[in-house]
């Protein structure tokens, strides 16, 4: 056994320094290239579809899926990540290390431990975690809590080279999954809710070298920033986070990154449509360049952060198929844009929204309602969806072939009030707003699991949620549906119609990412399990009692017939 | 905050916690703790202290264990990083008045 693991690691070291740009681009296509052995990108693709064509688990076998093995990843803060797997190799991540896992037996090949200053947490919002590594060229690629940018060997884990983003006592943090377009490595920063200039960086892969940086708020004499006011800094602390990585399209040469909140949450001191937050930006990798940018919400009053997934998928709309970039946006609408031109396709609110009454289809501007109105006038009024939004990261799945979203949605409104904003502190919460909870209906749901057309924003089918909501991303894979929830079950739904079709509970709560991939011939899925996150901040004491932290990682396959 | 409520509860002067009198803090003390409180805990903690569904419940506090607050706040706990770095003694005495302040100011 010893021999045959030396054996397994000679020849991972042998592999390990194939992986190539191609592969990344063929990662989740469905062409001939694509090889179901390897999960290469965030997302299952640059796409980031989640979707996988894998048949051999479905609603017929999915009652043989059992796990094979399990590893604990000996962190309590929570996992968040989307494993990559590479020629065998597994590499996960959190938010203290990075692991190699062999994936025929889940033992440990290598593990890498970050420390960072114990105050950092300080500057976290939303959980301290990670959300994946990305892998090129024999390098594995992270980011730190403290605001860095890793690249260890993918054959070692030794650090290779360490380049510091930003400082985090002014209130930076990165958590994200780097992303390799076109040859460069691109990461994003948080801490909006610290009144930070957020930015997107391009590296060298190579070196660690820093390329480029695109402030998403423009400095003074560029473009956008009279969207600001000129008689005071707002832009310099006015927040824009990029806390999820975002998608890509090789042919077009185009990244497609979310931007987030505006800081301070209360709006009174930045009057102005405060470009580029709570946007999208189509990016040159190689240069950072803004191609074309769409805001979702102007003004941003109400948090409604933009940063998560843009999914590119084909639809054909009026008869004609067109490239879209697709959104389950925080403030309640469901966003399709053409994504060579940012041409606002269709934009269908998909839960409860009452702070907008639609989305004008000549300007792509939101209407607001009196409730908008109340809420900038400082007043304490219902807001739906709350400032978590009616989907928060918890990343959807597109199935090319139903040619529909499958996400899990929340619904929350919350008694939300705008405060006075004070003077701004340096590395200290820059929001300035109240957000308490109001009385529910009995037996109202808290969020849906659901099928969502993209195009219409109707639902193909939806399942209420009445305990918890769920903030695990969605996998789809063939006829199923895989996602976990907060109390513990990994679970795998009918895509057709909802239906639970099989759980298991796993350690801690679920709230990550599940993959599926092959391996000598079998399909495994395999999914973290560790409570953590922004669900938990906020709902600790309510979970305290029924599930403990504690992070591994859970591999399932089917049982021989 | 409605500091004319603060004002006006600690006019009426002493407040008894668990049959020991404790001086009522001044209320620029308080004033300055919400302040501290606002921006830095309430996200976790619960605007006002109300909605505490992500940590623990200040208004539960006991009050005769102020070493332990302050300790707690300087240097962390369980998931709460420490403040000591941020914070002067002085803005985390002012929370502490705060903290047990709340029931006068918020009756709960």
């Amino acid at each position: 056994m010893k021999r045959f693991a030396m054996a397994s690691v000679l020849c991972l070291a042998m592999n390990a320094h194939a992986q190539t740009l191609d592969e990344l681009k063929n990662d989740g296509a469905l062409n001939d290239a694509y090889r179901s052995d390897n999960v290469l990108t965030y997302g299952m693709g640059y796409h980031q579809q989640r979707y996988s064509p894998l048949t051999q688990i479905n609603a017929k076998t999915i009652k043989r899926l059992v796990p094979v093995w399990n590893l604990s990843l000996d962190n309590n803060w929570g996992e968040q990540a989307q494993p990559i797997v590479y020629n065998g190799v597994m590499y996960v991540t959190n938010a203290r290390h990075t692991v190699a896992i062999d994936v025929g037996t889940g033992k440990q090949i290598w593990r890498h431990t970050l420390d960072w200053p114990a105050e950092t947490p300080r500057v976290v919002c939303c959980g301290v975690s990670n959300k994946g590594a990305a892998l090129y060229n024999g390098r594995v690629y992270r980011t730190t809590l403290d605001a860095h940018v890793l690249a260890l060997d993918a054959k070692t884990g030794k650090e290779v080279w360490k380049s510091k983003a930003a400082e985090w006592q002014e209130g930076y943090s990165l958590t994200l999954a780097p992303l390799v377009a076109n040859g460069v490595l691109i990461t994003g920063i948080s801490g909006a809710e610290y009144g930070i200039r957020g930015f997107i960086d391009g590296w060298d892969t190579e070196t660690g070298k820093h390329l480029w940086r695109r402030h998403t708020i423009p400095a003074r004499g560029e473009k956008g920033n009279d969207t600001w006011p000129q008689d005071n800094n707002a832009w310099e602390i006015g927040g824009g986070s990029a806390w999820i990585t975002g998608s890509y399209d090789p042919q077009l040469d185009l990244m497609y990154w979310g931007v987030g909140n505006p800081a301070p949450w209360a709006s009174q001191s930045r009057a102005g449509d405060n470009l580029y937050t709570s946007s999208v930006l189509a990016l040159r990798p190689k240069t950072g360049e803004i191609v074309w940018h769409y805001q979702f919400t102007p003004n941003d009053a109400y948090d409604y952060d933009a940063c998560w997934e843009l999914i590119l998928g084909e639809l054909r709309v009026n008869g004609k198929m067109r490239k879209v970039a697709m959104q389950l946006n925080r403030n309640g609408f469901l966003y399709v844009l053409d994504r060579a031109t940012g041409e606002l396709i269709s934009a269908k609110a998909y839960e409860k929204v009452n702070w907008a009454s639609s989305v004008d289809p000549k300007t792509g501007r939101p209407v607001e309602t009196e409730i908008a109105k109340s809420i900038r006038d400082m007043k304490a009024t219902e807001h739906w969806p709350s400032t978590r939004g009616a989907k928060n990261w918890q990343h959807a799945a597109f199935n090319p072939k139903t040619g529909l979203l499958y996400a899990n949605t929340m619904h929350e409104g919350r008694m939300y009030k705008h405060l006075e904003t004070k003077p701004f502190e340096r590395g200290q919460r820059y929001m300035y707003i109240e957000n308490l909870p109001m009385q529910r209906a009995a037996g109202e749901p808290v969020g849906h699991i659901e099928a969502i057309d993209p195009l219409t924003a109707e639902k193909k089918w939806r399942v209420p949620l009445t305990d918890f909501q769920i903030w695990s991303a969605m996998l789809a894979s063939g006829d199923l549906l895989f996602t976990g929830k907060h109390t513990g079950e990994f679970i795998a739904l009918d895509a057709a119609t909802g239906k639970q079709l099989w759980q298991f509970q796993t350690g801690s709560g679920v709230n990550a990412m599940p993959v599926t991939y092959t391996y000598k011939g079998k399909q495994y899925v395999t999914v973290l399990s560790g409570i953590g996150g922004l669900y938990w901040n906020t709902n600790r004491e309510a979970l305290k009692d029924k599930v403990a932290p504690g992070g591994s990682v859970w591999t399932f396959a089917l049982l021989p017939e | 905050m409605d500091f004319r409520v603060i004002a006006g509860v600690t006019a009426t002067g002493l407040i008894v916690f668990s049959g020991t009198a404790l001086a009522q803090p001044a209320p620029e003390q308080i004033r300055r703790g919400a302040d501290v409180y606002e921006r830095n805990c309430s996200p976790c903690h619960g605007a006002r202290m109300q909605d505490p569904q992500g940590a623990f419940d200040l208004r539960k506090f006991p009050r005769d264990e102020r070493d332990r607050f302050v300790v707690s706040v300087t240097k962390g706990k369980n998931q709460m990083p420490p403040w000591g770095g941020l914070l002067k003694p002085e803005d985390i005495e002012a929370l502490w008045s705060y903290v047990i302040s709340a029931e006068s100011i918020y009756g709960h």
